[in-house]
Formats: C-alpha cells, structure tokens, sequence
C-alpha cells in the first residue's frame, strides 16, 4: 500500500486546495493508500522510519525538495520505492526525476517506473541531488531568488550580477579518492549523483567547478544560469573543471557554507561521499530517451 | 577547443573529465571516458578514452589513451592505443608508443617513437633518440602532412 507523507506547508499551503482533487485522482488511479500529515522539521524522517518499519513499501513524499530529503532520511531499507508528489516552492529533486507537476506525478505513481540511486553523503546527511558552494551559496543568502514574474527577474539578475562581480574567489583544495589533490581558486561547485543526470550512467559523484570568468559576459552567463538552474550549479557546460569520484574532501579558505537543494547544510571542510545506501525512485524518465543522447561510441 | 555538448558529457561511459585553466593536479588521473587537460598535472593519466592537453596546459607524468593529442607541454611518455598527436603549439619531451604519429608544422618532439605492433601488417619500427623540432611556417594554421615513421 501507499503511504503518503504529505508537508502541509509546502508551497504555502497549496495542499489544502489541492487536496480533494489530489485524492481524487489517486482514487482513480487505485493508489489511494494511507496519509500523514507532517507536524514541524524532521517529522517526515520520523514518520518514514515508521512507514518502513511497519512494512509499507512504497513512501511517497508529498511536498519539496525539503520533505524529499527528510523522507529518504528515514529510510534505510533497499526495498523501499520512493515516489514524489512536487507541490513545493522548490521542487528540484521531482524535476530531475521528470516530474513537474502534480497530475503527471499521480499518473508516474501509478505506472511505477523504478531507477535505483545510491545516496550521497555529505557529513551525516544523506541527500540525492545536488550540493553546491560557493558564489550560487552566497547569493541564496543575499537575494530573495524566489520572487515571481518579469519584473523582480530582472531585478534578481542586476542584483546578482552587481553580487558576482564583488564575490571574492574561494582558495580550494579538493582531495579525489585519495588518488590526486586539486588546487584552484574557486567560484562555484556542484557535487551531485551521475547517475541523477543520466539513469544510464553509473552511481558515481560527479564534480564541476569554475574560477571566476574575466570576461563580463562569460560571468553574466553564469549569474544567468545560477538563476535560473534551480540548484543544478555549474555541472552544465559552464563548468570550467569536472571529474568523477567516489569520495572527495573539500576545504576551502575562508570556511564556507555548503547547501544541499537549495537549503544550508554545513560548511567546509566537508567529506562527501558515494554510500551503499540506495533508494528506488519512481522516475518519469525514461530511459530510451537517453541513448539517443549518448549514441554510439566512435 | 571544441566542448562537449551537455549531452556528450553525460554520457553512459561517465562524463569526461577536465581540468581547466588555473587548476593544479597533484596525483594520477583514471578516467573510463576522454580526459581533457587545460590546467597544470604533475602526474599519470591513464584514460579509456581520448586524451588531450590543451595549448596552456603543463603535464609531468606518463598519458595512456586512445587517441592522444598535444596542444600544450608535456614532459613523460605517451602510449596510444590509436594516434598520438603533437599539434602547432605542442611541446612533447618523452617517448611515444603509438599505432600513429602526427606531428603538425611548429610540434616540438624529443624523445623516441615507437609504432605498435599491428599483427596483419606486422609493422614495428623503433628509432635512436632524436631531436625533431619543426620550424614555424608562414601555414602554421594549415596541419602539416602526417608523418608517420
């Protein structure tokens, strides 16, 4: 049976106009299951340690990014399949997955499309998308990103602009599975799952950097697309410098904040690594749609 | 240099692996895909793929690759499985193992060459240290004919 762990706060509030449909459609679908609803931070992890423990095999995190995260917090089992519903103010892991909104992910739920992600750790939290520092990190704190329309768009990207060109390097030190070390001065870096880009690739950390652009419209390029990635950081080709790893320990002088989905999650120094841990997620992605993309290898 | 699409980079093989401008590499480098290098390595490189050193980049340390091409300064021996390359602004000071060499108008290469084996044709040469150093040509951005020992 299903269990839903459902964040009354998400997105605002939006579940409460939502929910009649939303059961609605899951009735439809033959997927009801059972609800919860969240009471305060760290509840969904509680209440998913619970879900497992009890025998449900299929959680499903009704919410964002933040009751995602909480949710494959709690669960340690491998038979487990997560599913996610995005009514969030920020649904990055649901987008990565294929699922943008809440009527494609009931009908997802139902077709029950499994991949299988190892979970990143970095520290003592576990997370499955994307980790960044470093100018994307600052900005987060300095400038409200998530106002909506034209308008504050415009102003977002002046702001940040006027941000990037004052943001002072990071001295970074990077340590790749023991085997090299890398030094560089560092604007931005994106740590996520390979295997969350590609569901054809294997679960391996993938790292991008970059050191601050010289030219002015190469820097605009990269506010531009900070903004407007959703937490992805520079592990497009903006990235300067990307390599994979299993395990990397990253210090960087002055200590800087990590955030893990768009949410502060320690500072450096960090140790972030691939783990056994893995979680199945209910994906809209398909893999057929990816070998087209790699195609033949000359 | 041509990038990669963001498709390419993604690719099920692993992503390729890049070292840009401004980076020093302490260590050796394994990659299962192409290994492109525009900063600074003092080490090995052993790639499945195609291996390139871009025209700023310094490298100290052995490559093992497919193709290998050299647009920078590298001090170590390079063993291609398929070609390796020394372009117009390349600089190569070690032995070369390969199934190719290529070296273009102004390549700079001091070392020894060595042809693989290739079993149908049973082609192996191997020449006494040597000192090739192309002059600059007024066609330095035209590639120069192949030279293949």
């Amino acid at each position: 049976m299903y269990y839903y762990i459902i964040n009354p706060a998400a997105g605002r509030g939006q579940i409460k106009n939502l929910q009649d449909q939303l059961r609605g459609r899951l009735d439809k679908l033959g997927i009801r299951g059972e609800w919860v609803k969240t009471t305060g931070p760290g509840d969904a992890t509680r209440l998913a340690k619970a879900a497992v423990a009890s025998g449900h095999t299929t959680i499903v995190a009704v919410g964002g990014d933040d009751t995602v995260n909480e949710v494959i917090n709690g669960i340690e089992s491998d038979n487990v399949a997560v599913g996610i519903i995005p009514i969030g103010s920020a649904n990055r892991v649901a987008t990565q997955l294929g699922i943008i909104t809440w009527p494609q992910a009931c009908e997802a739920l139902a077709a029950r499309r499994l991949t299988s992600y190892s979970l990143i750790a970095a520290g003592q939290k576990f997370f499955l998308s994307t980790l960044t520092l470093g100018f994307e990190t600052d900005l987060d704190k300095t400038i409200d990103t998530t106002k909506p329309g034209l308008r504050a768009r415009a102003k977002q990207y002046a702001q940040s602009l006027g941000h990037a060109r004052h943001y002072s390097s990071l001295k970074c030190r990077i340590e790749v599975d023991g085997q090299f070390t890398l030094n560089c001065d560092l604007f931005t870096l994106s740590v996520a799952n390979q295997k969350f880009l590609n569901p054809l690739a294997d679960n391996r950390l993938i790292v991008a950097l970059s050191d601050r652009p010289k030219a002015r419209l190469k820097l605009g390029g990269i506010v531009w697309k900070t903004l407007r990635s959703g937490g992805q950081g520079t592990l497009d080709d903006t990235a300067t410098t990307r390599f994979l790893a299993d395990r990397v320990v990253i210090e960087t002088e002055p200590p800087t904040g990590i955030m893990v989905d768009g949410k502060v999650a320690g500072r450096t120094p960090i140790a972030i690594r691939l783990t056994d841990r893995h979680i199945r997620f209910i994906t809209e992605k398909i893999v057929a749609d990816f070998k087209n993309a790699i195609g033949p290898r000359n | 240099m041509a990038r990669k699409t963001h498709d390419d980079a993604f690719g099920a093989a692993g992503a390729e692996t890049m070292i840009g401008a401004g980076v020093t590499v302490h260590g050796n480098l394994v990659s299962e895909s192409d290994v492109t290098i525009d900063g600074q390595l003092e080490g090995d490189i052993t790639a499945a793929g195609d291996v390139t050193i871009g025209a700023n980049a310094r490298v100290k340390g052995a490559i093992h690759g497919t193709n290998v091409t050299i647009f920078g300064h590298l001090k170590g021996n390079i063993q291609a499985s398929g070609e390796a390359s020394i372009r117009e602004t390349g600089q190569v000071e070690g032995d070369i193992t390969s199934a190719g060499i290529a070296i273009n108008s102004g390549g700079v290469f001091v070392g020894r060459s060595k042809m693989q084996t290739i079993p149908s044709l049973d082609i192996s040469t191997e020449s006494s240290p040597k000192q090739i150093v192309s002059p600059p040509t007024e066609t330095r951005s035209k590639p120069a004919a192949k030279s293949k020992p």
